[in-house]
């Protein structure tokens, strides 16, 4: 490990603690405050990860760089990812192609899962099963219910169950709750997120094979559901931890607009989230644009967070008026003048292009400290707190909007959900 | 150009050392918000003229929940509602007074099932008990007359305070000023063209005096989410090109007066000027780019 990397990781965890240091933060990001701390032990947490594609093999090079974890055992029964993969870990590292023999293998504390959606459930079960530990990509799974049965089958088997979502983790993020739990942009009352992207979402599938639903899993709905568990899971979760509330229904619209290519997924979705008392998000998401990005703007009656551009906005008066100002550098001067007033007081309300006020930081490696979090919470036996409930109702949130575009109804919040 | 200025113009010569201005600069009332102290006024004198617009915006607004909104419920649901909240009591006293003044060409209901306006005179507004009704469903929108009024409460915040000269300004067509201009004399104002920005539609002095311009042409009429104005005595969209200025001793006044002289139709408006005597009103009925009559009092 260079000097460097271990400065940064120092000044990025010093960050982390700054941020979730603050009036309400204990409640709001009770795992940041833990996540950061010192790893216990020196034995590392050794991890089997199963599924090797472009997220799994993220996922490797970031628990590479943690302090607490290594990676004892990779799994993908696609070659050219399993090859991929071996070439990021240590040579002698176990390898398989059927995630069962990884588990009857034994070797591991716990397990990664960065397979498509439609496994997360059943790669998650069967190694909790195998009683290990479980990492899983979010969103959790298919199903409502399926996000719900593997959050039993932990409990049940006092196993630690942890979900990817690196922003929780994120230092801008954290300040950004800080600075809004401190009431810097008064009563949030709407969010507005965005994903916008401008290309096709396909990966490329060897010729003559028939592997596009295995490459391309995203775009069929009995793998994923597309667009809102993919992204706006991410999102989803950003908005409920900023309302501080989940959602009372969502209503939204879905549509093939452009990619009609045989996918079965939207590439279009716009949605409407209630909460409590008025509030709401506005989410949409599509494939053919992507001037507005991935960003979540945090609306309060005092100003505006933007997080992905690490950006706080407040809401300014306008500028002087001009006739009074010029009114008052005259009295200054001893000079009496007419004071034209009573011209247009209506001005366009074009957007706000004040630059705002940084957030603060610029790369992290959230995603690292995750996995930090995750082997001290695998060493201990107990999850970091708080986690798991954001991740669950952020599944629930993207599953439920899926729903509401499906049938074109409002959905109400279920009120089945497992206790978390 | 209509009117004149009397004095006062130019550079004064005085010696006097440069007076700073102490200000104040925020969004209240739908707008923005300007408050010079030229003279005297305790050091919080401006700070707690700022509180009193913010309490009055509080008390009247119709865009978050308000003691406004909360007998507006009421009434709309055609109920009679308790008012507990002291700004908005003497508000609805001053819009009884305002009404009045204008032979109710100013009324700030809105509503009722045919979307009706001119209900004041449905409304039973007891003071002393703290209670309103209506015999048909309405509700109150102050709009710019709840300027006036947060301006004149301000003003009141000032003297208090022990200032001496002031000018305010709410949105640039509600003024109020407090003493005499800080170099003497009084306050010299100029009022542009509505169609000519550069151009000086009238000039007018003020002291101890509140101004009210409304308009139906110019920039500010053509604000998208401006709602026409409508005759409470008739429910006429008035559709004539018109500018109105109200020169009056409260804000709230001249906020009311501008309004009626802009609904008015012109004999309206000329009993309206003769109502008044002593205070100045102005009435310009404008033909394409061009100011073709003034009647209804004038600006001296």
């Amino acid at each position: 490990m260079t000097r460097d990397f271990t400065f940064s990781r120092r000044t990025f965890l010093d960050r982390v603690l700054t941020a979730s240091a603050g009036v309400g933060m204990a409640a709001a990001a009770p795992w940041a405050g833990v996540a950061q701390a010192e790893p216990t032990g020196s034995d590392r947490v050794r991890l089997g990860v199963i599924g090797t594609g472009d997220r799994g093999r993220a996922l490797i090079q970031n628990i590479l760089k943690t302090r607490n974890c290594a990676v004892a055992a990779i799994c993908d029964p696609y070659a050219p990812h399993l090859d991929k993969a071996r070439a990021l870990v240590p040579a002698g590292t176990a390898t398989f192609t059927d995630h069962r023999a990884m588990l009857d293998a034994r070797g591991i504390d716990a397990v990664v899962v960065a397979t498509p959606l439609d496994l997360h459930a059943r790669h998650s079960l069967d190694a909790l099963d195998a009683g290990l530990h479980v990492w899983c990509e979010k969103a959790m799974a298919r199903t409502i219910k399926d996000c719900g049965a593997m959050i039993t089958g932990a409990r049940s088997r006092s196993k630690v169950l942890q979900i990817g979502h690196q922003r929780l983790f994120n230092p801008t993020y954290l300040n950004a709750l800080k600075r809004a739990k401190a009431g810097e942009i008064g009563e949030i009352t709407q969010v507005r997120a965005s994903w916008h992207r401008n290309r096709n979402w396909r990966r490329p599938v060897p010729p003559g094979s028939n592997l596009d639903r295995e490459l391309n899993w995203r775009l069929y709905r009995a793998r994923s559901a597309g667009l809102m568990t993919e992204l706006a899971t991410h999102q989803l979760q950003v908005a409920n931890w900023f309302m501080d509330g989940l959602p009372t229904r969502v209503m939204g619209s879905g549509s093939i607009a452009f990619w009609k290519d045989g996918r079965e997924v939207y590439d279009h979705v716009a949605l409407i989230y209630d909460y409590f008392d008025g509030r709401k998000t506005i989410y949409s998401s599509l494939l053919n644009n992507a001037r507005y990005g991935c960003e979540e703007q945090i609306q309060g009656s005092k100003g505006t967070i933007e997080p992905e551009l690490g950006r706080i906005y407040m809401e300014t008066p306008p500028g002087s008026v001009p006739a009074l100002a010029r009114m008052r550098k005259d009295v200054q001067a001893g000079r009496k003048g007419a004071i034209p007033i009573g011209g247009a007081t209506w001005f366009p309300e074009l957007p706000v292009t004040t630059p705002g006020d940084s957030l603060g930081w610029g790369e992290y490696d959230e995603t690292m400290l995750q996995f930090e979090g995750f082997g001290e919470a695998v060493r201990s036996g107990k999850e970091l707190p708080g986690l798991l409930r954001q991740a669950y109702h952020a599944s629930v949130a993207s599953l439920l909007g899926e729903q509401a575009m499906d049938t074109q109804q409002a959905i109400a919040w279920p009120s089945d959900l497992i206790p978390v | 150009m209509v009117g004149g200025l009397r004095a006062g113009l130019g550079d004064t010569g005085l010696s006097c050392a440069a007076i700073e201005a102490r200000v104040e600069r925020f969004v209240a009332m739908g707008t923005r918000i300007e408050l010079h102290l030229f003279g005297g006024g305790d050091t919080d004198a401006l700070a707690q003229a700022r509180s009193a617009i913010e309490a009055v915006d509080d008390a009247l607004t119709i865009h978050r929940p308000s003691p406004t909104t909360a007998i507006n419920y009421c009434l709309a649901a055609g109920r009679s509602a308790p008012v507990e909240d002291p700004i908005l009591l003497d508000a609805l006293a001053a819009v009884a007074a305002a009404w009045a003044m204008t032979v109710g060409l100013f009324d700030p209901t809105v509503g009722g099932a045919g979307g009706e306006t001119g209900g004041w005179p449905l409304v039973t507004f007891d003071r002393l008990a703290g209670r309103i009704e209506a015999a048909r469903p309405l509700a109150f929108d102050f709009g710019g007359f709840g300027k006036g009024y947060a301006l004149d409460c301000a003003a009141d915040a000032l003297l208090v305070g022990g200032a001496t000269s002031a000018f305010l300004s709410a949105g640039e067509s509600s003024i109020v000023v407090l003493g005499g201009h800080p170099l003497g004399g009084k306050w010299p104002l100029t009022i542009p063209h509505p169609f000519a920005p550069e151009e000086t539609l009238v000039a007018l002095e003020l002291e101890d005096e509140a101004l009210s311009i409304s308009s139906t042409v110019g920039a500010g009429a053509q604000a998208p989410w401006r709602a026409p104005m409508v005759r409470p005595t008739d429910g006429a969209i008035v559709t004539a090109a018109a500018t109105t200025v109200a020169v009056e001793r409260s804000g709230a006044a001249a906020e009311a007066m501008s309004t009626a002289l802009l609904v008015a139709d012109e004999v309206a408006g000329r009993r309206l000027g003769g109502k008044v005597p002593g205070r100045r009103h102005l009435f310009l009925f404008a033909d394409g780019s061009s100011v073709s009559r003034t009647s209804a009092g004038s600006i001296e």
